[in-house]
Order: structure tokens, then C-alpha cells, then sequence
């Protein structure tokens, strides 16, 4: 039979282990990477915002082309992290290209309620996306306006 | 016949004194001019890589400078074209308002408007594109990109100073 402190630490040490390897797993390998391309695709959401706010429903497919080129570089930010992880990123990813190629879709209607509703389904993936990573490597939509705009226009 | 006769000019001892020391200083004023001819300067800017922000945001130039600008386009994901463009004092949100509502042929910045200063060429990833201006009055001025959606968060200032 196990004396008590052992028991107790053996105990600590599953709780320490339990702890840890979750904040390891959302602790990429390369977090500067990872930061430029969440912020990349934020970005990309923001001109979305911008040129719908404008009617410029035209130019949202390109804007697709942009979320789908920009994705790149979060594919490449997170290629040397564990398997299970990068197929975690895959799998969100691939909501947030879904929902970009439908507001695409739903441009051609230039009806702005359809359009609204297919860019706030992309937040909410992108929402997603972010919750894998550290806070501090996210770039949520409507985020992404790094700290240096604020000078005089 | 009458003959008329020339005014007659007075040469007074101050009036050569003025001249005596006015012809030289005139010399003088042209010989500096001739030495410093309007200053030559070199500005780099880029992209900071795919995200939309120029770097450095800040630039700075005498006033009355030639100036030879070039833009980096330093993204390597992202297919979309910057470009780099000086506008007046005030102007650089309704000449971005302008470029969202002009068509792609028109390269973004509305053709000749008034309140555009300076412009290159749209530029793609990887690429690289100048202009030549010469710095205006002393000032802050603003740039952006006038890619439709970019200039609301893709902009600077160009500080002029004093020559």
C-alpha cells in the first residue's frame, strides 16, 4: 500500500502533467509566424468590412483569392508543430476558408443583409481559428489594426 | 529745329556707394545659389510584408528637395498591388474614400485630382516602384495606399522641414 505523500505526490505530478501538455500544445513553434499570419487574415477580414460598408461587392471575390493566399502563411507558420496540433489549425482553417468563399458567393447578390451574415459567420470561425493559439499571438476580426494607424491622416 | 536734350542724371556720392556694395553682394547671392542647388534626397519604403501598413510610417525631407522615392513591396503570400501616394495636408481620408469608389483602371488615385501630390505606380508582391517629386513647403503631409480599403489603415506622414 502507498504511504499518504506519495500518493499526494504522485497526484500533484498527474495535475502538473494534465496542466502543462495543453499549454504546450497551444504554445507553437514558431509564434512570430503564427502571429503575422493570424493578423495577415484579420487583415484581409478588415478590407472585407471596409468594402462591403463601401458596396463594393465587386471586389469581395478578390478579397476571397486574398484570405485563401493568406492562409498560406499560417500554414507555413505551424508546419513544424506537433501533427495532432497542425491538423487542429487544418481543421479551423478550413471553416474559415468555407465561410470566406461563401461571402464571396454571397456577394454576387449585392444584397448587404446576405453579405453581412456570410462575413460575421467568417468571424466567428476566425474566432475559432484564434482560441488555438496563445492570447497573445491572436488577431481577432475587426482587431487588426495594428497600434501605429493612430497617427494624424 | 528743336532739340530735345537727355535729362540730365545726377550722380550723387551715396548712389555709388549703393552700387559699389550692392553689385558684389548680388554676385555673392549667385554663387551661393549656384553651390547649393536643390538637395537630392533618397527615401525607401516598404510594405511590412503581407500586412497592410507601410514601414516606416514616418519620412522625413527638406523642404524644396528633389526627392526620388521607392516603394518595397515585401509580401510574400498575399497577391494584392500597394502603391504609394502623397496627398495634402487634411486630404488623405477623402482621397482614400476616393480610390474605394474608383474603378481598377484608373489605377485608385483619382486622375489628376488637386489633392494628390505625388504617386507611384501600383506595385505587386515582390516588386519594387519609384517617383520623383519635389518636397513641398514645410508641413506634414499624408500618405497612403490607394488600393480600395487599404489607405484606412495603410498610411503615413511625410514631415517636411524647413530647407
Amino acid at each position: 500500500m502507498l504511504r499518504p505523500v506519495t500518493s499526494i505526490r504522485r497526484l500533484a505530478g498527474a495535475l502538473a502533467f494534465c496542466l502543462i501538455v495543453p499549454a504546450l500544445a497551444a504554445a507553437p513553434q514558431s509564434p512570430d509566424m503564427v502571429k503575422n499570419g493570424l493578423h495577415i487574415l484579420a487583415g484581409i477580414y478588415g478590407d472585407m468590412d471596409r468594402k462591403l460598408t463601401a458596396g463594393q461587392y465587386d471586389r469581395l471575390p478578390h478579397e476571397n483569392q486574398e484570405f485563401e493566399e493568406g492562409s498560406g502563411a499560417l500554414r507555413d507558420a505551424v508546419a513544424h508543430d506537433p501533427a495532432a496540433f497542425k491538423d487542429k489549425v487544418e481543421a479551423a482553417l478550413k471553416e474559415s476558408l468555407a465561410a470566406a468563399q461563401k461571402v464571396a458567393d454571397e456577394s454576387k447578390s449585392h444584397d448587404k443583409s446576405k453579405v453581412s451574415a456570410a462575413l460575421a459567420s467568417l468571424a466567428s470561425s476566425m474566432k475559432a481559428l484564434n482560441a488555438l493559439f496563445p492570447p497573445a499571438l491572436r488577431a481577432e476580426p475587426g482587431t487588426v489594426d495594428p497600434p501605429w494607424v493612430k497617427h494624424q491622416k | 529745329m528743336r532739340i530735345r536734350h537727355a535729362p540730365a542724371v545726377t550722380v550723387t556720392r551715396r548712389g555709388v556707394l549703393v552700387v559699389a556694395v550692392t553689385l558684389p553682394l548680388g554676385g555673392l547671392f549667385q554663387a551661393a545659389l549656384a553651390a547649393n542647388p536643390a538637395k537630392h534626397v533618397d527615401l525607401d519604403i516598404s510594405s511590412d510584408g503581407d500586412l497592410l501598413a507601410f514601414r516606416p510610417d514616418h519620412l522625413s525631407c527638406p523642404a524644396g528637395a528633389s526627392v526620388h522615392l521607392t516603394f518595397y513591396h515585401t509580401g510574400k503570400y498575399v497577391s494584392q498591388d500597394h502603391d504609394w501616394v502623397l496627398t495634402r495636408p487634411g486630404a488623405a481620408e477623402a482621397v482614400a474614400q476616393a480610390a474605394l469608389e474608383a474603378s481598377e483602371k484608373s489605377r485608385w488615385v483619382p486622375g489628376k485630382d488637386p489633392r494628390v501630390l505625388a504617386a507611384t505606380p501600383p506595385c505587386a508582391k515582390g516588386q519594387q516602384v519609384s517617383v520623383d517629386f519635389t518636397a513641398p513647403a514645410p508641413g506634414d503631409y499624408p500618405f497612403l495606399c490607394t488600393t480600395p480599403g487599404h489607405g484606412a489603415v495603410m498610411h503615413g506622414v511625410l514631415h517636411v522641414t524647413p530647407g
